[in-house]
């Protein structure tokens, strides 16, 4: 006899089923997250000798500002894990089972989530290992940073996911917008060496944030952490919140 | 089992659904035929919870189509499987979202690729499948939790004759054990095959509904009587009684006669010509 599979036990093997599957999708197509950890540690090998020479926080500010700007060029990898699957029509499966909207996005969520957390986690620990960072706050407090961060890139991902109509689309405007957005926000190069006018605009990048944020985690300042974490949580919160309510309305299907 | 009841849905300036109205039973297959554009897709999908109708009342077993997912197995018209996945890797994902687990989702696979003959298939990527072969894993996802609804849009377009044998003698097999089975598809000997009741789409509503035997009884055959310098061509809808008043009023030899029943194929062109 066949259940309608409203309980919570229900709920959450379908959750688990569904995470199950799309840690394999990740697996399957590893090049993106493989590339996006190798660039970045060879990045800042070469930038740091120069940053150290123009910065006091050298070693900081080459590890955070390849750490933004390649995590933020993951957001591909986030708007592919949706774009997909609209691209293989298979939302309109999966919106066809007894899984409800918030499984499906809660199960999409957590293996991006992972692979984003893995992909900074590994450039810090390059950082501390082979570079010289020294973290000298709370684990907690970068801990939270990173998380915040990652929740913030996997909710503009997502709305990216909604937006594009296809994946030259999305592919175009997370380079571009990556590029433009990380090194606006300072991780390319620091704040004080750009001109004032980007210095001026700098705000506008959630890589700004971003970046502060990092920073003042890695030295132990959990007001300079805080800040910078509300606004990205605003934007993060602002972000998902449209990205769900099209999802949940399907989307209209990829044109060719 | 499924209840429509004056459906309309509507994409803007454009309307797919007019009035749609259709009733299954239990154990019972409906080919659902119609042109492109008649409104089957907008039924199929809206049945299967992906669209709300914008007036209209549908349920399944009473349920409204979106409380109702765990009764219906699903095989849109396009493939929407994930190419990096194998075969066994999709009914996983699928079975295990209609509460199959362990033992039973183990053994709803077995069933389910062998009546579609995917056995040998169930560690390959649906990527490396071919048509036919991506076409029978889309029907395994809809039939593998044994819903007592399946919705096939177009299951067999563009399939091998084996496919197409394979399909049609599960399809009947889920059909004796009590399945309604909405089965859309323009190619009609399949309807002929599974026994169907036909529901024929126009405009966004059913113009036609009934088996094919009170369908057809509607349409006229043809008797054909040939003389040699002339041959007669005649439309009856009673082909017998038309041919004993023919003979009847010939005093020419006859070289042949012929009559021709009408075909599913004329139903579908008689409602395709008024359209």
């Amino acid at each position: 006899m066949l259940h309608d599979g409203s309980s919570l036990r229900a709920s959450a093997l379908r959750v688990a089923a569904l995470t199950r599957h799309n840690l394999l999708l990740r697996r399957r197509d590893p090049a993106n997250l493989v590339t996006y950890m190798v660039l970045p540690v060879i990045l800042i090998a070469l930038f740091k000798p120069m940053l150290t020479k123009a910065v006091p926080d050298g070693a900081v500010q080459a590890v955070c500002g390849q750490l933004v700007l390649f995590s933020t060029l993951s957001l591909q990898i986030v708007g592919v894990s949706l774009l997909a699957e609209r691209t293989w029509r298979t939302w309109e499966m999966l919106r066809a089972t007894p899984a409800t909207a918030a499984e499906l996005l809660i199960s999409k969520a957590v293996p991006v989530l992972a692979v984003l957390l893995l992909q900074q986690a590994v450039v810090i620990g390059y950082g501390v290992a082979v570079v010289g960072l020294s973290v000298t706050g709370p684990p907690f407090l970068l801990l939270l940073a990173l998380l915040v961060w990652s929740v913030t890139l996997l909710a503009a991902g997502s709305l990216l996911a909604t937006l594009v109509r296809s994946h030259s689309q999305l592919a175009v405007l997370t380079d571009i917008g990556a590029i433009a957005l990380s090194t606006l926000g300072g991780a390319l190069l620091p704040l004080s060496m750009m001109p004032s006018i980007a210095q001026h605009a700098a705000p506008a990048s959630p890589g700004y944030w971003a970046i502060g944020m990092l920073k003042a985690a890695i030295r132990g300042d959990a007001a300079g952490t805080l800040r910078p974490a509300a606004i990205l949580v605003a934007i993060a919160i602002a972000a998902g919140t449209i990205a769900s309510l099209r999802l949940r309305r399907g989307v209209a299907q990829l044109r060719s | 089992m499924l209840e429509a009841d004056g459906l309309v849905k509507r994409y803007g300036q454009v309307t797919a659904l007019d009035g749609f109205t259709l009733s299954v039973a239990p154990g019972e297959i409906t080919g659902l035929v119609g042109h492109n554009g008649a409104g089957k897709t907008t039924f199929t999908r809206i049945v299967a919870g992906l669209a709300a109708p914008d007036a209209g009342h549908i349920t399944i077993a009473g349920l409204p189509p979106r409380r109702a997912a765990h009764l219906v197995g699903v095989a849109p018209q396009e493939i929407s499987l994930y190419p990096a996945v194998t075969v066994r890797e999709s009914l996983r994902l699928f079975g295990g979202l209609h509460g199959l687990r362990r033992k039973r989702l183990s053994a709803a696979i077995g069933e389910v690729t062998d009546a579609l003959c995917l056995g040998g298939f169930l560690d390959q990527r649906i990527a490396s499948l071919s048509g036919g072969q991506q076409r029978r894993a889309q029907a395994a996802v809809a039939l593998l939790h044994r819903p007592p609804l399946v919705l096939l849009d177009e299951p067999t377009a563009g399939v091998d004759p084996q496919t197409r044998r394979a399909l049609l003698a599960a399809l009947r097999q889920r059909a004796a054990d009590g399945a309604a089975i909405v089965y859309t598809t323009h190619y009609l000997p399949e309807l002929a095959d599974l026994q169907a009741t036909l529901a024929l789409a126009r405009d966004g509503r059913v113009i036609a509904r009934g088996t094919a035997q009170q369908l057809l009884s509607a349409l006229p055959g043809q008797v054909t009587v040939d003389l040699g310098d002339e041959v007669l061509r005649v439309p009856a809808t009673d082909t017998a009684a038309t041919l004993a008043q023919l003979l009847a009023t010939i005093s020419k030899p006859l070289r042949g006669v012929s009559v021709t029943e009408p075909s599913l194929d004329d139903l579908y062109q008689a409602v395709a010509g008024a359209a």
